[in-house]
């Protein structure tokens, strides 16, 4: 679980917990002009993820960064079907993907800001 | 030059328009585009930034080349059905293409499309009626 604010134009993703441990991050910062859009997605659990580097994977558990592809993603998923993937630009990451509480409304709050950013 | 996609993308819009269509903006998940383009899904993520995106370059896509072989006001209606009440953008993307496609005014324009698409008749209405 991850608890995602916007503060200051930027968007600032905390895993929540043991999560933190095991994703190796305990904040990520993204500046709002780096985000390009969000999306509630709860078929992307289901994804093939790539190879980890570093992170946790066992089954229905994944966090950490993946890389597939040419791309690096940050995962920190548990619970299907809350699942937001946000789209980066500039980043370390490529994409997040991560469970959140109310997906759908951090949905709209997330590409309602990058309108006004 | 940019690097190729590999894909076309005006094609890819039009199937994602196609599946906006059949099952509106809430009802198709990504998995559903996914299927309906064939592409990865980091891919469509990569092109359009998110479902929305995607959603808006079908409303571009309206407005600059038409709707093929759909009636260009059926995504419209998903539009302003779904997303335009909470997002400012596809509000006036909306409108301005809605303005592209009018014979008549708006309201009329509209109704007349849902009422069609719902295979109801205008004509099944008494014509009498009054404000209740």
């Amino acid at each position: 679980m991850n608890t995602v604010a916007i503060t200051n134009k930027s968007l600032v993703v905390e895993p929540k917990g043991l999560d933190k441990l095991w994703s190796l991050k305990r904040r990520l910062e993204i500046p709002l002009s780096n985000v390009r859009g969000a999306t509630f997605d709860p078929g992307a659990n289901s994804e093939p993820k790539g190879l980890r580097a570093p992170g946790l994977a066992i089954p229905g558990k994944w966090a950490g960064t993946f890389n597939r592809d040419g791309e690096k993603s940050f995962w920190n998923v548990s619970k299907p079907g809350d699942t937001v993937v946000i789209e980066l630009v500039n980043e370390h990451h490529d994409r997040l993907i991560l469970t959140v509480n109310d997906p759908r409304v951090l949905v709209d709050k997330i590409n309602a800001a990058i309108q006004d950013s | 030059m940019g690097r190729s996609r590999g894909f076309d993308e005006r094609e890819v819009i039009s199937q994602c328009a196609g599946a906006f269509l059949l099952t509106g903006y809430e009802g198709t998940s990504i998995d559903d585009l996914v299927h309906a383009t064939g592409l990865h899904r980091g891919s469509l993520y990569k092109a359009f930034g998110s479902k929305r995106g995607l959603f808006l370059a079908t409303l571009r896509q309206l407005e600059t080349t038409g709707s093929g072989t759909h009636n260009p006001i059926d995504l419209l209606l998903v539009a302003l059905l779904e997303l335009a009440p909470r997002d400012a953008e596809v509000r006036e993307m909306a409108a301005s293409a809605l303005a592209h496609f009018l014979k008549q005014d708006a309201a009329t324009t509209l109704g007349a499309r849902l009422l069609e698409r719902a295979q109801i008749d205008n004509n099944s209405f008494p014509n009498d009626w009054k404000p209740t």
